[in-house]
């Protein structure tokens, strides 16, 4: 087809697109996969029984910043990627604070408990299945990620896809939140951060692949 | 200040075609062949056929994804994306990576900056000398190909890329003194 020919095909059923497609193109991908991993939870895992009273406490939001926080960093990355000519800015950087924050709280806590507590503190009694669980809430909201790209043009697809699962694992480890009941930051900070790297690492590899257009 | 205007002209049928309007749709598309043949055009080294695929591929893109045009940015920048990534994706597939390293970094204009104009008024004036001396031009002078590269793509002799560069420099320099414009 020569080219005169093709832009005439292009053009002849032109729909308005809405101002904030993207966004809202990234929100339902987002919202779709973390409505399967909200289920995921309630079904499968459970919501534990004292939530209520959790939610009163200081343990369950000091979980909840740091999983959102950085949640809402590598979203903000993940939606600039989306244009061709997006470019991170600092918004990967700033998932540092969080991290730093959580371990300055760890440090404290370490220091207000006996040294012969602090493998209690550091493993907790989930430690084994904790990031493989956050790993796992990711998937569909890594996958509902990956649907709005589809549509949308990320270059830089490495980054984009460790991005997006970066966003899916810290979305994912915030919903867990509902079931876990963990409570000290050194656990959180160690096997919840390690899980949500498990997706960013998944979504490295898998990006090149999956994200091409 | 021409790129300004250009860009400037091009994002109105760019936001015209996001509301709806099929016609300045189509035109913006049409305004954008030029610049991205030139673009693809002196990166390929002048194979026209693959020149062609790579600006309907751009142009499809910018058509499909046009969600993705952020109206308080240039569209130059945003075009120039597109089209740089579906350049280093066809290098990609066809195996090549040594070119990605040459690719300039994201540039904040496209091709409607002065440079460009400069780059076509090379590629005019190459239109008027022998073609095998232009190619050899393009892949030497332009891309930067060592001349055993240059043999080896052109199909011909080390010696002959020589001669042929050295008569093209010739005729060029014969062409701007007598004026050409």
């Amino acid at each position: 087809m020569n080219s005169e020919d093709l832009i005439a095909s292009l053009s002849l059923d032109i729909q308005p697109v809405p101002r904030h497609a993207l966004r809202r193109r990234l929100g339902l991908g987002l919202v779709a996969g973390g409505l399967v991993t909200l289920a995921v939870v309630g079904i499968w895992l459970g919501v534990r029984p004292d939530l209520m009273p959790a939610m009163h406490g200081f343990t369950f939001w000091l979980k909840w910043t740091y999983t959102i926080s950085l949640a809402i960093c590598a979203t903000a990355a993940a939606s600039r990627l989306a244009r061709p000519d997006g470019r991170v800015g600092g918004w990967l950087w700033l998932m540092v604070l969080p991290v730093l924050g959580l371990a300055v709280i760890a440090g404290l806590e370490m220091a207000a408990t006996p040294s012969a507590g602090w493998l209690a503190m550091w493993l907790g009694a989930s430690w084994r299945v904790c990031s493989r669980n956050v790993f796992l809430l990711a998937l569909p909201i890594f996958v509902g990620l990956l649907w709005s790209y589809r549509r949308l043009a990320p270059t830089q697809l490495a980054l984009a896809g460790a991005t997006a699962g970066m966003a899916a694992g810290a979305w994912g480890a915030t919903l867990y939140c509902l079931h876990c009941p963990e409570t000290s930051a050194l656990f959180v900070l160690t096997w919840y951060t390690l899980g949500m790297l498990g997706a960013a690492l998944v979504g490295r590899v898998l990006g090149p692949r999956l994200l091409r257009w | 200040m021409r790129m300004r205007h250009d860009d400037d002209r091009l994002r109105a049928l760019m936001l015209a075609g996001l509301a709806g309007d099929g016609t300045a749709h189509a035109a913006l598309l049409r305004a954008l062949l030029t610049p991205l043949r030139s673009f693809f055009r002196r990166r390929l080294g002048g194979r026209d056929d693959d020149v062609e695929d790579l600006v309907q591929e751009t142009l499809i893109a910018v058509h499909q994804r046009r969600a993705t045009y952020d109206p308080a940015r240039p569209l130059g920048a945003w075009v120039y994306a597109i089209a740089r990534y579906k350049l280093i994706d066809r290098y990609r597939r066809s195996g090549r990576t040594t070119a990605l390293d040459d690719l300039p970094e994201l540039a904040d204009e496209f091709a409607f900056d002065e440079a460009s104009d400069a780059r076509s008024d090379v590629d005019r004036l190459l239109d008027t000398i022998p073609e095998k001396q232009a190619a050899v031009l393009r892949a030497t002078r332009l891309e930067g190909l060592s001349t055993a590269e240059a043999a080896e793509r052109l199909g011909i002799g080390e010696s002959d890329v020589k001669v042929s560069a050295h008569r093209g420099l010739k005729a060029l320099a014969a062409r701007v003194k007598d004026g050409w414009r």
